[in-house]
Parts: structure tokens; sequence; C-alpha cells
């Protein structure tokens, strides 16, 4: 009879004795397993720190050269060649608080509606996909979206007003999502506690639930925050100036702002590779940005959670 | 219907979706009496509780037959506002659930949305609630704690104190001692024996000693009915069914 498994040739036998006997002295193997596993995670782990770091130092080290005070205060100059970048550091600003401003409320409302008031059920499992498919729709499509709607249909205009409403609409999936999570992780015992009370439902939520679930709110709002300053497509077609040269005078007014000036200097400028480091400048500032108010927003939480324990 | 009785509960039936919970439950809670409930696990007796202050409501897919007055009104004809019922008919829950928030702020929350107080009139209610919740003399100087920093049973006096601020009529309690130590449950105990002067204290008990211990009345449930009700001294000593009397003695459950 032929052997069945080619493989079960010399050598093969001695190894499986060998593996067979580490198996024998089994706390051995199962420390061995333990090894590799953890092995495995540092490694993952650091792969993750080594890339955001590689970032930050690319950006920094291309991008310090260019930043001073004048750079983050004055205006662009010589067709966007020199000068700073002050009206798009502005532009983005108001985006990013526009985009909150609408999805924030927006997101707690409609994730208090699915977690709080709406019966469990197939309209809200629809509900849900519908929301997750929302997060995976690509951002240019919101941009498209946004033009339709505001810019032209509703005669918005290019304007704040326009890319605050595609941006917000766009970490609307985010926001819900972790406010859902935050909600949820109230726990039950509170609102029996206070419905037991003869305190009304809303109230329930007004007073109890939602002042808990503010941390967790906070958190699903950094991740948006810094998605709504970074996006570019969104406010390509709604929001985004090529150049101006005055600040905005109202939300119907078209800004520059950071991101859209990187894709443009990188891209369409008079002369993409002198601008170089300002678009290196420019990219840092705008990680600066975020990380700014994400810290703001992380203070701010662990400011909330040391008043909150349970 | 006697003639005292606070809640009278009328041919009730209750279901979790298909599961019938209750069945033909009828009986007259007696005012100013501690009323406790026994019975094995899973036999109803919390959920008749929770029946009486509409806290089953919060569940989805439950359905209530039948008829429960408090005084003379049903409170589940279709035009009653569950929290109208609820500021009459305060609970306490079986795991002590204070707000984290401060001790103060903890009693102060139903009042300071039920009525329209005065920052001392606010002030007298925490302190006579607490008072009465014999929990005052404790924490007197740390009325603006957290109240997550308390012991378990002063946790569990807080919120009792905490339901006796909205001024209800009936106090329902669900286990209330079984997450406690021996030396809080007996405060609790004589908690309960003080507080039935001007309050109907209706219990769910898993100990025996503490029911014959506390109570004035004893119903005893089995798989969803009502086996025995009566005066607990009868209960413990001479229960009309052989039934009561193997779960009092221990046989099952």
């Amino acid at each position: 009879m032929p052997p069945r498994y080619p493989l079960k040739a010399k050598g093969y036998k001695e190894l499986t004795n060998v593996i067979n006997k580490i198996k024998d002295n089994s706390m051995q193997w199962r420390y061995f397993k333990q090894k590799i596993f953890f092995g495995a995670v540092r490694i993952s782990a650091l792969i993750i720190v080594l890339t955001l770091g590689g970032i930050v130092f690319h950006i920094i080290f291309n991008g310090i050269g260019v930043i001073s005070w004048d750079f983050i205060t004055k205006y662009p100059t010589d067709s966007m060649t020199k000068g700073g970048i002050m009206p798009a550091i502005i532009g983005t600003l108001y985006l990013t608080v526009g985009a909150i401003s609408v999805g924030l409320p927006l997101g707690i409302v409609s994730a208090i509606y699915l977690t709080e008031y709406a019966r469990q059920g197939k309209i809200v499992r629809i509900i849900k996909v519908g929301i997750n498919c929302l997060a995976g729709v690509p951002s240019v499509v919101f941009g498209l979206f946004g033009l339709g709607l505001f810019v032209v249909f509703l005669k918005f205009g290019s304007s704040i007003l326009a890319g605050s409403l595609t941006l917000g609409f766009l970490i609307l999936p985010t926001i819900i999502g972790a406010a859902e999570e935050a909600l949820k992780s109230v726990p039950q015992t509170f609102r029996e506690a206070s419905l037991a009370l003869g305190v009304s439902k809303w109230q329930t939520i007004f007073r109890i639930v939602l002042p808990n679930a503010l941390p967790g709110i906070m958190t699903g709002s950094i991740l948006g925050i810094g998605r709504a300053a970074g996006e570019t497509a969104p406010i390509m077609f709604t929001a985004a100036a090529y150049f101006t040269s005055k600040l905005p005078g109202s939300i119907f007014d078209e800004v520059m702002a950071l991101p859209y000036h990187i894709y443009v200097l990188a891209t369409a400028g008079t002369n993409i590779e002198q601008t170089r480091p300002i678009q290196f400048g420019t990219a840092l500032v705008l990680v600066a940005l975020v990380l700014g108010i994400d810290l703001i927003a992380i203070v701010i939480r662990s400011y909330m959670r040391k008043q909150k324990r349970w | 219907m006697g003639v005292n009785a606070i809640i009278n509960v009328n041919d009730v039936n209750f279901y979790y979706g298909n599961f019938k919970a209750l069945t033909d439950i009828k009986m007259d809670f007696k005012k100013n009496l501690v009323t406790a409930l026994i019975g094995p696990s899973g036999c109803g007796k919390s959920t008749l509780l929770r029946l009486l202050n509409r806290m089953n409501d919060l569940i989805d897919g439950t359905k209530v037959e039948g008829e429960i007055l408090f005084a003379g009104q049903n409170i589940y004809a279709p035009d009653v506002d569950p929290v109208e019922i609820r500021k009459k008919i305060g609970m306490v829950f079986q795991k002590p659930n204070p707000f984290p928030k401060t001790i103060y702020n903890n009693i102060s929350y139903g009042p300071k949305l039920m009525w329209n107080l005065s920052k001392s009139d606010i002030d007298d209610l925490v302190e006579q609630s607490l008072k009465q919740a014999v929990l005052w003399d404790e924490v007197k100087d740390i009325l603006n704690k957290s109240a997550m920093n308390l012991s378990g049973g002063q946790q569990q006096r807080l919120c009792i104190a905490r339901a006796l601020a909205m001024k209800p009529d009936v106090l329902l309690m669900d286990e209330p001692t079984s997450a406690l130590d021996p030396i809080s449950t007996a405060k609790i105990e004589e908690l309960i024996d003080d507080l039935k002067k001007n309050y109907t204290i209706i219990i769910v008990t898993h100990n025996m000693q503490q029911a014959a211990r506390i109570s004035d009345e004893t119903a005893f449930f089995y798989i969803g009915k009502l086996i025995e009700y009566n005066k607990t001294g009868k209960i413990f000593t001479k229960p009309d069914v052989q039934h009561t009397e193997d779960y009092i003695t221990g046989r099952f459950g």
C-alpha cells in the first residue's frame, strides 16, 4: 500500500514526536502558546504606534520649517506660494464647530429615540442598518448630496452653512453610535429608581440618563470632530473656497479650509514643488488643530467622569 | 373588600408575552400594615409587587387583565397616568440604587421636580426624610458627598429616604435586605417596623424569618397563584394549606 500522506516522510516523524513531547508536558506547551500570542499582540500594538508616529514625524519634519507666527496669522500671498494660512485655519474652525452643532444634537436625539423610546423590533433594526450604511457612504457622495440639497436646491450657495450641514450629516453615524452605546451603558437601575419616584420618562432621560451618558457621548464626538475637520471631499462643493481675501462675514459666505488648501496646493497650485513646505506646514497645523480640539474634549470628559461615578 | 384596605387586587392575570406569570390573583392590602409576599423564585411575588406601581409597564410585551384598585381607583384604567400612581406608591429595590449624585441631591431630586419648593423647604424635607430613614445622624455632615461612598446598608436607607421624600401612601419593597449584611438588615427591619405607623408597606422577601419578624400579614405564592393569605402568626404556626407549611418548614423551595 502506498503511503497515504507523502508528508509523513523522514524527519516528519521526529518532529511529531517533539511536538507530542511538548504537548505531554502541557504547562510548558501552554506557556509557549501564551508567549507566541502575547508577542503577536505586542507587535500589532507596536505597528499601530509606529504608523501614527511615522505619519506625525513625517509631517513635523517636513512642515516645522515654515511654521511661524506669520504663517498662522497672515493671508496667503503671491498666488498662495508665500504668506500664511490664517483664513484656512479660521474656516476649518468654523466648519468643525458648525458640523458639531448640527451633528451632536441630531445624533443625541436620534440615539435617545433608538435606545429609550422606540420599541426594539423590526423598525429599529432597519433604522440601525440605515445608520450603518450611512457610515459607509463615501465622503464624496456626501459632498454631492450637500451640493444638490443645500447649495443648489435650498440656495444656500457654497457657504459655511451648507458645508456645516454636509459635514454634520457625515459625522452623524459616528455620533449616533457613540451616543447609543453611552446611553445603554447607563444602568437600568437608575431609570427604574427615577421612574419609581413618579418622575416622568422625559425628565428621567433628561436629568438622570443623559448626564450620566455625556462622557461617553463626548468620546464619540471626538472621533466626529477629527473627521469633520479633516475631510476634503464633502466641503469641496459645498463650502470651500480656492482663495478668499477676507474672512467670512456670515454663515452664507464661502471659506478656505485646511484640508482643501492642502489639496489645492498639492494638485492645482501654481507651483506644486515650490509650495511643498507650505503643504506640509498646513498639514501640521491641521493635525495640531484636530489634536488640540480632541485634547479639550478629553479634558472636559475626564472632568465630567470625575463628577459621575458608579 | 375590607374596610381599611388601601389596595384591592381583583382577579388579576398577568402575562410576559405568552407566559402567564400570575393567575387569578385576588387580595386586599390593608392600610398601615406590613404585608409580606413569600414564595419560591419565579412564583410571581415580585411581578405582583411591580404591578402595584405599574413598573411592569417598562417591559415590552406584557399584558394585565383584571383591575387593581388604589384608594378605590383602578390604576390600570386607560385615563390613569402611571407617573401619578408612582408618586403615591413608592418603591425600594433589591439592590441599593442611589443616583450618582450627592446624598442631598438624591433626596431632593424627586420633590424638586414635583413641587415648587423653596431652598429651606427642601432642606427641611431632606432632613426629615433622612431622619425617618434613621440615616440623618450618619450623614448630616456629608450631605454634599457622593451617595456612592456610603456603605450598602446606608445606601439602602438612603433609597428608602428618597422614596419617603415623595410623601407616598404605600411603600413597596422588593427584597430590600437581600444584598445587605445582618447588621444593616436589622436596621432596615427596625425601620420598617417604625414606618408602618405612617405608611402601608408591602415587602417581597425570600427570608422566612424576616417575614415572620416584621410582617402583620403574609401571602404565600406558588407558580403564579396565591396559595394562602392570612395573619402572619397564623401562616407561620397553623397554615390552612399543606403546601404553605411545606414551604415554610423548608421542605421545598
